[in-house]
């Protein structure tokens, strides 16, 4: 079972001192949610689960070990192993100061949707997968469900379901199984100008600016970020539409070409506001104007808008 | 970023970004009639307008 290889796994890493400590997954508040774990000794691993809601990046949080000398074990999805190339590529974190622990992921539940139609209000005590059904198995008692039902909705348009980079990897290669249409960005992109700007109105005017998104983030990694920085005070600190949009707008275009599309934006925001769609927005249109893959997937490809070829087109010349 | 403008519903025409050498009077001058034609046609701007100063 996953858990136990995992377990296993970072045993062996800590008692060979080969890692200084691991960021995994423990159990949650419920049966659909699950916390960071930072397990330094052996006594600790067995914290560690596994669990088909494991939803949360853990890579971001390597950055509260930056300029240390350091080896931090992250578990991490395919789409979190983007993230990775990201630290490193923005040079925030070595690659030498990883040890990457990729599990290979057919898609994760989205704790919304499954408690829609379970209980989840327990504790999960175990779980079986058996091709395409699940039965979690909680305190509050057994649900079968369709995996292809529930999941989230990044995991319908996976790109990279096993981890791009890894040092060591648990469990079979996952092969890519499906493409991204962008069909939530086209849906916005047929509004009319009106809808449009009434859409995101309605959106930004929700945010209450508590940098939820920011901090999750793993293209947010600058050592001083804008939206802290009073003197100059670059963006304004009121959260009114106005100033929520310059700072969803200013926040978009400081991650584009690099926002690896995990999804975490989207995800942690306490009002329900799909940050995450801005950036897929940009990297539709950055495919389109630069045949990239999306940033992340392909280590061989530096942030996009740090790149230049002379054959980039030339819209505002 | 005009894309990203349009997207979140500013109108076309609103936003316009052009790449001018400081050799190019005349296309400053071109620029500068299109953008102001084009924002004219459009009105006033309505949006990101409370509070900021
Ligand atoms: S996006 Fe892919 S790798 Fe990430 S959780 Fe979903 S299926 Fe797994
Ligand atoms: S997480 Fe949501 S509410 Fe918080 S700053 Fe980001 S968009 Fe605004
Ligand atoms: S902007 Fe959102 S989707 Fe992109 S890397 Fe950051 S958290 Fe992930």
């Amino acid at each position: 079972m996953l858990k136990e290889k995992i377990k296993s796994t970072v045993t062996e890493l800590l008692e060979n001192k080969r890692i200084d400590f691991v960021i995994g997954y423990g159990a949650g508040s419920d049966a659909g949610t699950v916390r960071p774990a930072f397990v330094k000794s052996v006594e600790e691993v067995e914290q560690l689960i596994w669990s088909p809601f494991a939803v949360n990046n853990l890579a971001k949080f390597v950055m509260d070990h930056l300029y240390e000398n350091i080896k931090i074990g992250v578990i991490v999805k395919g789409c979190d192993s983007r993230s990775v190339i990201r630290l490193v590529q923005d040079k925030v974190f070595p690659r030498e100061n990883f040890y990457v622990i990729g599990v290979p992921c057919k898609g994760i539940l989205d704790k919304n949707k499954v408690a829609k139609d379970f209980d989840l209000s327990g504790d999960l005590v175990d779980f079986t997968e058996q091709g395409d059904e699940v039965i979690l198995k909680t305190s509050k008692g057994e649900f079968k469900l369709r995996k292809e039902d529930y999941l989230l909705d990044k995991c319908y348009r996976c790109e990279t379901p096993t981890p791009v980079v890894y040092d060591v990897l648990l469990g079979e290669e996952v092969a890519p199984f499906r493409t991204d249409d962008y069909e939530d960005v086209k849906a916005i992109e047929n509004l009319s100008v009106e809808e449009k700007s009434r859409y995101w109105d309605k959106q930004f005017e929700k945010c209450i600016r508590c940098y939820a998104c920011r901090n999750v983030c793993s293209a947010c990694n600058c050592r001083d970020c804008v939206f802290d920085m009073a003197e100059p005070n670059w963006v304004g600190k009121a959260a009114n539409l106005s100033e929520n949009t310059a700072f969803h707008l200013i926040r978009a275009w400081h991650v584009a070409g690099r926002c690896v599309d995990c999804g975490e934006c989207s995800r942690v925001c306490p009002m329900g506001i799909p940050v995450n769609t801005l950036n897929r927005k940009m990297i539709k249109d950055m495919k389109e104007l630069f045949a990239v893959e999306t940033p992340g997937k392909n280590p061989e490809q530096g942030p996009v808008l740090g790149t230049f070829r002379t054959d980039d087109p030339e819209e505002f010349m | 970023m005009k894309r990203l403008f349009e997207f979140i519903g500013f109108e076309p025409g609103r936003f316009h970004a052009r790449w001018i050498s400081g050799s190019e009077a005349q296309k400053v001058v071109e620029t500068a009639r299109k953008v102001t034609e084009e924002v004219r046609a459009l009105g006033p701007n309505k949006k990101m307008r409370d509070d900021r100063c």
